[in-house]
């Protein structure tokens, strides 16, 4: 078992956590410590917000977080919800800039989602199981994309490339989706049709942990919020504790 | 201060260019062209060249066409052999599939191989395939190799880092990355290298038949050498024309395929 600094087993059994960070320390360069001692619970189900300004270090944590880095003191653990599933498709991470391939369709995106899962033949050949095909069709329907299926990415608008890259998450069967700055580059309309389309899957389960500099995102959609400053959480509480001149305060 | 150092800065140019024409100068005095008499000589010899020359020779057409099918043969197969090599062998290149001390080998092979022009990969299977097209045809694949080998790992290295990550996150292996992320991502580089490739080789196939490598070569050095300007000269319309044709349809082509403008994230 883990060593815990500033949190008990007990309580992490408690709320059903997915992601356990632990007294987590990193710096790029061995000098500036970008994150100073990090104790975070995600869980399961619910819309996790980590507010900051840019340079506080919460893209630093997203990706520790799904493990593309690693940190120099503590620990990050992820928490199976039922064994033998592999820890890369139960985090799924959407960086900034979503990461699609532009060439390619945005079923061909929602595919990629998969390729963990079938052989080398088969990817070399693009013969994808027919039961993958169809469900990333559905996915891509359920998220009302149905008629920009086999549309290039590259043609598609921003509302629909987001959805694209959830899409792509969602092919994992993830319980927990890490997105950085998610809809920072949309209108608040289809900022809104965003979050309406995330809270149909926080009820089915998957926990959604999204940074953001934007505190009126924060006080609209959030569950949970963790306020960073200077790779410090300053604050972290559910939704409703605090209001947004509070929150902005905070920040810093 | 700022002053003297723009007249600094001056001074140092008009002496850079004062050395370079010195030293043309030199180089021109040491390989014989300041010479006045050699000069008139040469006028004369090509006036009396290109007097031979005209009229084009047509009955040699149908022999010159067949060779300059030939030559198209050579570089279309050499471009396309040299192509299917230069794919896996940029994926082993490049270190998003490699490790880096198997990248920086394979790239070192790769430059060695560009190093070599294609006319002397020709004379070398010509050795190994004997007089014909086939050691022409290996000699193009060879340079293409080389230089297809060296723009597409470029091109791969040159690839969004946050695609390879968003897609690495996934939990797919190196040849599934390099599949559905790398190569989709470079297509339109490499389809446009590929066509620039095509109308290279098409020159450079023209001249493999110097060392009886196949193709048109082996007539206009042939015309030359028996001085048959006027089938000289009708081989050397029948290969600007090919030359040209391949170069506007490769253009045409390049245009259809590819999108006019960048695609924006």
């Amino acid at each position: 078992m883990l060593k815990t600094a500033g949190l008990d087993t007990h309580a992490a059994n408690l709320y059903n956590p997915c992601l356990i960070a632990r007294d987590v320390w990193f710096s790029y360069d061995g000098h500036t410590h970008i994150l100073k001692g990090i104790n975070l619970m995600v869980e399961r189900g619910i819309m996790t917000m980590i507010l900051g300004r840019s340079g506080s270090g919460k893209t630093t944590l997203l990706r520790l977080l799904k493990g593309l880095l690693h940190p120099q003191k503590g620990s990050v653990e992820v928490r199976f919800s039922a064994a033998g599933r592999i820890p890369d498709r139960i985090i799924a991470y959407v960086p900034q800039h979503l990461g699609l391939v532009r060439n390619l369709t945005a079923v061909e995106n929602v595919l990629i989602g998969c390729l963990s899962s079938i052989g080398t033949i088969r990817s070399i050949l693009r013969a994808f199981p027919k039961t993958a095909i169809e469900e990333a069709q559905e996915i891509l329907r359920e998220l009302g994309l149905s008629h920009k299926m086999d549309e290039p990415v590259s043609a598609l608008s921003g509302g629909q490339r987001q959805r694209v890259a959830i899409a792509r998450a969602l092919m994992l069967k993830p319980e927990m989706i890490l997105a950085d700055e998610f809809v920072s580059q949309l209108d608040p309309v289809t900022t809104r049709e965003m979050f309406v389309i995330m809270h149909r899957f926080t009820k089915r389960g998957v926990g959604f942990l999204m940074t953001t500099h934007e505190t009126d995102l924060v006080a609209d959609y959030a569950d949970r919020i963790v306020i960073m400053k200077e790779g410090v959480i300053t604050y972290e509480g559910q939704q409703g504790g605090l209001s947004e001149p509070e929150m902005i305060e905070l920040l810093g | 201060m700022n002053k003297s150092k723009t007249v600094k800065r001056l001074t140092v140019r008009r002496f850079v260019i004062l050395a370079l024409l010195i030293l043309i100068t030199i180089g021109l005095w040491h390989i014989g062209l300041l010479d006045v008499a050699q000069w008139s000589l040469a006028a004369g010899r090509l006036r009396e060249f290109s007097c031979g020359l005209f009229p084009p020779q047509l009955n040699s057409l149908p022999t010159l066409a067949g060779a300059m099918i030939e030559t198209v043969e050579i570089a279309f197969l050499g471009t396309m052999l040299g192509f299917f090599a230069a794919l896996p062998i940029a994926f082993l290149a490049s270190t998003i599939f490699s490790g880096t001390a198997v990248a920086y080998a394979v790239r070192l092979m790769i430059g060695a191989v560009r190093t070599v022009p294609s006319i002397l990969w020709g004379i070398i299977f010509v050795v190994a395939f004997g007089l014909g097209p086939a050691a022409g045809t290996i000699g193009v694949a060879f340079y293409t190799l080389g230089y297809l080998g060296k723009l597409y790992y470029e091109v791969f290295e040159g690839v969004d880092a946050e695609v390879l990550e968003a897609v690495r996150g996934v939990g797919c292996s190196r040849l599934q990355l390099m599949l559905y992320a790398v190569l989709p991502e470079s297509a339109n580089a490499i389809l446009s290298q590929l066509l620039f490739m095509f109308e290279y080789n098409i020159r450079a196939s023209a001249i493999m038949g110097f060392v009886g490598a196949g193709g048109i070569g082996y007539y206009l050095l042939g015309y030359v050498q028996m001085l048959q300007y006027r089938n000289l000269l009708t081989a050397l319309l029948l290969t600007f024309v090919v030359v040209m044709a391949v170069d506007c349809l490769s253009r045409k082509l390049r245009t259809a395929i590819l999108p006019a403008n960048p695609i924006t994230s």
